[in-house]
């Protein structure tokens, strides 16, 4: 296939040029490492950013025993030991950035449980940095888990990219008096307990993720991801887990993006891929 | 002339056939060939290792200091309570399996190499769309690991001098690597495992138990653990680092898995891969992107 462009890059000698420049030694540089996709990483290039190193932070917080089963209202401790949970996994994964020379993490990848008694947050993701950048302390460094591309994205809409904001909230539904059961026991009825409290749990978890942001002098939160329902592992509880990435305007303000339209020509194909043999 | 080769018989006459195989898909495939990468044949390596249960040494009981020392990362967790009773976890450790580690290194470099030497006989310049799988058998303790990948050519490039490289990458993806200014090296693996034998303190954060004082517990960071994942990641990255020899890791995959033997038990397993590339020509400044919206 030819392209349109003059300037387009003959890849056959791209290949040949860089398979025998192997032949050489390495580089004399302290050698990056990155999760991001090629895709990503031009990306990144093309708003004049790279990536430095893969980082990762994790934290595990136990949860007392007996706030599960029993009692009214928000089940504290275990919302505390997700904050503390997330908090000190997010400060590591920053101290591993900032050490890299990185200004800020992207593309990070959230893997969280929460158990009976503790909380597991454990964050994998790639510092970049404008491109030769110096190193920027600790406490400037951000974090997403917004991909490379919608990191660009942003900053090409003029958006400012500043952290993970997190909200969670636990709450048990009120057991229902040994009457209530029986009575209700043959009709269709609402558990308002069990919807109370989910309405009660998202408010506190979207509150605490919105205040976050606005901690993080942010102005509104991206890509929230919503983890809710009953705890598998306690009958009357329930849960409600908000993340996103909190974004702010930057100095010039919002940026306009004109998308040209296209209409791609190809039919849609499925891939093969060896992984199916398996 | 040939360098030597423990293949089989049968492999080599196969590979002398003349036609090619690959474990491309088509559009791969035909991304290859746009590359001027032309596939010679479907290359794999196997290795089925197996590796000690307790190469460190045993626990010397829950009341003695413990003894395993794993040449490796380790630390000890003293009891902060004096005398308690018989069964009160007086001492924990964490410690680095080094012998999983090792047999780990072993198994997936011997599986890459013998791709590699199926991919020298066909005389290629390296191998692309490398998929590796490590199965464990049904005897515990014991993996195959399986490398497969498609040896190519590189039309009009002089004989390959060295080892063929290898790549995670294939098709538009790698097609962009080259475009982006990197050379293939290596595809590169790695894990590093550690195992934590809780002390008193952490059994009851886990339990989520006040332990000798009675009661409930309180929300705490679980030290010993946590710090036994930084180090399973630590060492994982420090190793990838040391088969860079200076270059760079794109594309890296980093999968933590903890398994719980038992109560206060845990082996940490981070495994990390990625492909080792060199940046064999500047990253020349690209245009601000256009942003475009498919009408489909």
């Amino acid at each position: 296939m030819t392209s349109p462009t003059p300037e387009a890059l003959d890849l056959k000698a791209v290949v040949r040029r860089a398979v025998a420049a192997l032949d050489g030694g390495p580089p004399d540089t302290y050698p990056t490492t990155s999760d991001l996709s090629i895709d990503e990483e031009l990306a990144l290039h093309s708003i004049g950013w790279e990536p430095v190193e893969l980082v990762s932070g994790v934290s595990i917080v136990s949860i007392p025993l007996g706030w599960w089963n029993w009692g009214q209202g928000e089940i504290t401790a275990a919302a505390e030991a997700h904050r503390h949970a997330f908090a000190n996994a997010v400060a590591r994964l920053h101290r591993e950035a900032a050490r890299a020379g990185g200004h800020g993490v992207v593309g990070v990848r959230v893997e969280s449980a929460v158990r009976p008694t503790h909380v597991e947050v454990a964050l994998v993701g790639s510092a970049v940095r404008p491109v030769g950048a110096t190193a920027r302390p600790e406490a400037e460094v951000f974090t997403s888990d917004l991909s490379g591309r919608d990191f660009t994205l942003l900053s090409l809409a003029g958006w400012e990219t500043v952290g993970l904001a997190v909200g969670a909230s636990f709450v048990f539904a009120p057991r229902r008096s040994v009457g209530a059961v029986l009575g209700q026991q043959t009709q269709n009825v609402e558990l308002t307990n069990f919807t109370e409290a989910m309405y009660a749990a998202r408010e506190t978890a979207m509150t605490r993720m919105q205040d976050a942001a606005l901690g993080l002098r942010g102005t509104g939160v991206v890509g929230v991801s919503i983890a809710e329902g009953p705890m598998s592992f306690a009958s009357h509880a329930v849960g409600f887990v908000a993340i996103g990435t909190v974004v702010r305007p930057g100095p010039a303000g919002h940026q306009r993006v004109a998308p040209i339209p296209v209409v791609p020509l190809d039919d849609a194909f499925v891939a093969f891929d060896a992984r199916t043999l398996e | 002339m040939a360098p030597p080769s423990d293949l089989p018989e049968a492999a080599r006459r196969r590979l002398a056939e003349g036609s090619f195989s690959s474990g491309l898909s088509v559009a791969d495939f035909a991304a290859c060939l746009s590359m001027g990468l032309e596939p010679l044949g479907l290359v794999q390596g196997f290795c089925a290792m197996q590796w000690s249960a307790y190469g460190g040494g045993l626990l010397g009981g829950v009341m003695a200091q413990p003894t395993v020392a794993s040449g490796g990362y380790s630390e000890v967790y003293q009891c902060p309570h004096g005398f308690v009773t018989g069964e009160h976890r007086a001492w924990g450790q964490n410690y680095e399996q080094t012998w999983v580690e090792s047999a780990w290194a072993t198994g997936f470099a011997s599986a890459l190499s013998r791709m590699v030497e199926e991919a020298t006989a066909l005389g290629a310049h390296g191998v692309v769309g490398v998929v590796d799988t490590e199965t464990p058998l049904a005897e515990a303790g014991v993996a195959e690991f399986h490398l497969r990948g498609t040896a190519v050519r590189v039309e009009g490039a002089p004989t390959h001098k060295g080892e063929p490289w290898t790549t995670f990458l294939a098709g538009q993806r790698l097609a962009k690597v080259f475009e982006a200014g990197y050379a293939p090296l290596s595809a590169v693996a790695t894990v590093s495992s550690v195992r934590v034998w809780a002390n008193c303190v952490t059994e009851y954060a886990l339990e989520g138990t006040g332990g000798v004082f009675g009661g409930a517990g309180q929300v705490a960071e679980v030290d010993q653990v946590v710090r036994a994942h930084g180090a399973a990641r630590d060492l994982a990255r420090a190793r990838v680092r040391t088969q860079l020899h200076g270059d760079a890791l794109h594309g890296a995959d980093l999968l933590a898995t903890t398994r719980e033997h038992g109560p206060g038990d845990l082996e940490i397993q981070v495994r990390l891969k990625g492909n080792r590339v060199r940046r064999v020509a500047p990253f020349s400044p690209l245009p601000v992107p256009q942003l475009t919206v498919a009408l489909s």
